[in-house]
């Protein structure tokens, strides 16, 4: 099992991630804003972050820099979930060091492939 | 559907961020704000809550706003959004009108907006009012990473006075985000000034907003003095961020011609997307 961190403003995605995440038996947490997102990341200290780029305090491209910053969540997994384009999600994730990205609207299947993948890779 | 418009400031700024955030949650480009955020784009950008507007229904229910800010004598449309539920209503137009006749009682010469490429049914709507087509801008990031350009010349950081006296100077026409008074409006405006061994030189203006935890740079305003603008923004570029390595930059309304653009790249700049400035002439 583990610890997944939804950083996201809308509440329906939210809904929607979380019965996802649940399901697989991972423990779910989440932020509506950067600023409670950053805070939680570094108290929760999770093992996957699932980032929405557009935030209403500091956009995800400025959080994912904040989160990168902090020695403990450095090498923590992000994934990107952006309703951006194909071609921007895929230079975000490669210019700030993430670790992928769902473009929105995006199936339950695409992510909990996603997630796993994430997680698998890390465990290996 | 029977529309009333009203003045956003019968409104608090909490009431239009929610609203203006329910309007952008399917949006092409969401960029959802807090009532911090959006107090700030009111100040910076002289937006008039009074001229500007809400729609609503008979039943007292929202459908969208729209904001309007003046300078001398041009207006600025913005902000302008519909709820989902509500669109193809005509709320969208009404709002427009609204705008529209405000600024031309105000006696405007010329009402601006911008647009974000592809979102064609705002595009065309924009047409339908007597807007024009004027530039196309790109709205680019970049991350921190290391800079490897080896350093030329020599470098004079510039306080918000001196940044805004350079920016006084600027031979190019700004949108509205970036214009002087928008950058005067903001206590963030600093800037670096270089000369090179050549004989080039620039300058570059930008903001250095302050978060509670980290800062980023945005409004990056770059123009080349004497020399090649590709060398003079290139250095420029890497010396900002060689003195802020740990800085998100956001730089906004950068024209798909400015002859900096190379250097942009250069950095490691990439589009995240591109917005379409728009002028109506006062009929």
């Amino acid at each position: 099992m583990a610890k997944i961190l939804y950083i996201e403003d809308v509440q329906d995605n939210i809904t929607f991630v979380e019965k996802v995440i649940r399901s697989r038996g991972h423990e779910f947490l989440f932020a509506k804003n950067a600023e409670a997102g950053l805070e939680l990341a570094v108290t929760s200290q999770p093992d996957l972050i699932l980032l929405d780029l557009g935030l209403p305090d500091a956009d995800g491209q400025t959080l994912s820099v904040w989160l990168r910053s902090s020695p403990t969540l450095a090498s923590t997994p992000i994934i990107v979930l952006t309703a951006w384009t194909q071609e921007v999600a895929r230079q975000t994730v490669e210019a700030y060091n993430l670790n992928g990205y769902l473009c929105k609207p995006f199936s339950l299947k695409e992510l909990v492939n996603m997630i796993d993948l994430v997680l698998g890779t890390q465990a290996a | 559907m029977t529309i009333e418009i009203i003045p956003a400031d019968h409104f608090t700024i909490q009431e239009l961020t929610d609203l203006y955030n329910q309007t952008r949650v399917d949006y092409l480009v969401p960029m959802p704000m807090n009532a911090d955020r959006l107090s700030e784009y009111v100040h910076d950008f002289d937006v008039d809550l009074h001229q500007s507007c809400v729609a609503r229904d008979t039943d007292g229910q929202v459908l969208g706003l729209s904001m309007l800010g003046f300078r001398d004598k041009t207006a600025w449309i913005t902000r302008l959004g519909v709820l989902p539920t509500s669109r193809r209503t005509g709320a969208g137009s009404k709002l427009m009108e609204h705008m529209l006749m405000n600024a031309d009682r105000l006696g405007i010469q010329g009402t601006d907006l911008e647009v974000i490429k592809n979102n064609e049914p705002a595009y065309q709507l924009f047409l339908k009012k007597g807007f024009v087509e004027k530039d196309t801008y790109l709205v680019m990031r970049h991350a921190p990473r290391p800079m490897t350009i080896p350093k030329q010349g020599e470098v004079t950081w510039l306080n918000f006075h001196e940044a805004l006296e350079k920016l006084e100077a600027y031979p190019q026409h700004l949108t509205w985000i970036n214009a002087l008074e928008s950058m005067r409006n903001s206590p963030n405006t600093e800037g670096l000034h270089i000369r090179l061994a050549n004989g080039g030189s620039g300058w570059l203006v930008y903001r250095n907003t302050k978060f509670t935890l980290r800062s980023t740079l945005s409004h990056l305003i770059i123009h080349t003095e004497q020399g090649q603008a590709e060398e003079i923004g290139t250095q420029l570029l890497s010396r900002l961020h060689t003195q802020y390595p740990h800085h998100d930059t956001y730089a906004e309304n950068i024209h798909e011609a400015d002859p900096h653009l190379l250097a942009f790249h250069a950095l490691g700049y990439f589009t995240n997307f591109s917005r379409i400035e728009m002028r109506r002439p006062r009929p």
